[in-house]
């Protein structure tokens, strides 16, 4: 099991809130901001950037990294490994 | 004159769709709680999941309120608090206090004291006038007063309600300042339609509402607001009064017919209290045709008053 992946969802549960969302019921490549996924909204995407600084000291400065690396949990996986790999 | 077409409190009594409460509440006891409705009922669970208490208390008080008079917009949307949203207030202030780095944006943009009247505007889509009064203990007062002044220029439903909040640092503040409270501090929130137009649904109407800042003399003020409403001195079947305007004279008007009540003993202490009085004495004229005119005396601030008199469907 990628340990990564799950405590990012467990992350994503506690800092947005989610009532009644188990880490089971997120997938790793299901759409986090489409209502076929979790139906996150811009308000959570800026508390996803607020995640990544708090759990795994990364700051998100160019949105357009951002854009793509909120797209599910295992692109932000992706994302953290490889901006930690380049540090 | 506006009338009261809908009306909806969740308070520490069982108010929220319970017609005819007023009949049945017993004074609160310290250590009342808050009795909560399935909020998932009135609220998605994508919204739910980030509103705190007052704004979870005000969408639902007011989507009740519009299912209740049957339209399907109001045009316009106002709200009184006295203290605003407190628990994300608090929360963001904790966060700024002890969080390096980037801070969580949802208390922030939760903290505002118009949170509650854009929270309901984006839930139900409605996309017109949306203003919040916060004047202390007179904010729900002025939220009435903007309403009918709304209706005067040809509206036809306005929404307009009030929530306030507890936390649990206002009692640390109240015990420090040595005001002690014998219900406690308690949160709630009233909403209702006020309408231009009588209808079916109509339940009471507000003839008048005052609101005296600095206020001298309480008697006198409320002597006069009576009489330029043409009330005489046994036209009052019932006072519901806050604070303590019973030290003088002014609420004798009601010494021969009902006593008066000091309502905070039903709904506890919080800011806009004078909310949950106005949908108390909407549902006692319900219950009492004999109920034509009520006063409630808000002096809850000793320096601020707020009158408002209401009268029932028949009168």
């Amino acid at each position: 099991m990628d340990t990564l992946k799950e405590d990012l969802k467990k992350q994503i549960i506690e800092q947005l809130n989610l009532e009644d969302i188990t880490p089971s019921d997120i997938q790793d490549d299901s759409a986090l901001f489409d209502d076929a996924g979790l139906g996150l909204d811009s308000i959570d995407a800026l508390e996803l950037i607020v995640l990544l600084e708090k759990y795994h000291g990364i700051q998100v400065t160019n949105p357009d990294e951002g854009k793509e690396a909120f797209k599910s949990v295992q692109t932000m996986a992706d994302y953290i490994r490889k901006r930690k790999g380049d540090l | 004159m506006a009338y009261i077409s809908a009306a909806s409190t969740i308070s520490h009594q069982p108010t929220f769709r319970n017609a005819g409460f007023s009949n049945v509440i017993q004074p609160l006891q310290q250590g009342s709680v808050l009795i909560s409705p399935d909020y998932k009922s009135f609220i998605e669970a994508g919204l739910l999941r980030r509103m705190s208490k007052i704004l979870r208390m005000s969408v639902a008080c007011s989507k009740d309120c519009i299912a209740q008079a049957g339209i399907d917009q109001p045009d316009a949307i106002i709200v009184g608090t006295g203290l605003g949203c407190l628990l994300d207030t608090e929360k963001f202030l904790n966060n700024s206090m002890t969080i390096e780095g980037l801070l969580p944006p949802t208390s922030f943009i939760q903290s505002t004291h118009n949170t509650m009247a854009g929270q309901i505007s984006l839930s139900i889509g409605n996309h017109g006038y949306n203003m919040t009064h916060t004047q202390n203990t007179l904010s729900f007062e002025h939220a009435v007063q903007d309403g009918m002044l709304l209706l005067n220029e040809g509206e036809e439903h306005i929404l307009v309600g009030a929530a306030d909040e507890h936390i649990e640092i206002l009692d640390e503040i109240s015990e420090k300042l040595k005001i002690n409270f014998e219900t406690g501090l308690t949160s709630a929130a009233s909403f209702f339609i006020l309408s231009n137009a009588k209808s079916e649904a109509t339940l009471a109407k507000i003839r008048d509402v005052r609101t005296i800042g600095l206020v001298t003399d309480v008697s006198a003020q409320i002597k006069a607001f009576l009489a330029e409403n043409k009330i005489g001195p046994d036209g009052l079947d019932l006072v519901l009064f806050s604070g303590k305007p019973q030290d003088s004279a002014e609420i004798s008007y009601s010494e021969n017919k009902n006593s008066p009540i000091d309502f905070t003993g039903f709904s506890g202490v919080y800011p806009t209290s004078s909310a949950f009085a106005l949908h108390f004495a909407i549902d006692k004229m319900g219950n009492n045709k004999t109920l034509k005119h009520i006063l409630i005396c808000n002096a809850l601030n000793k320096s601020n008053l707020g009158l408002t008199l209401i009268e029932s469907v028949e009168a």
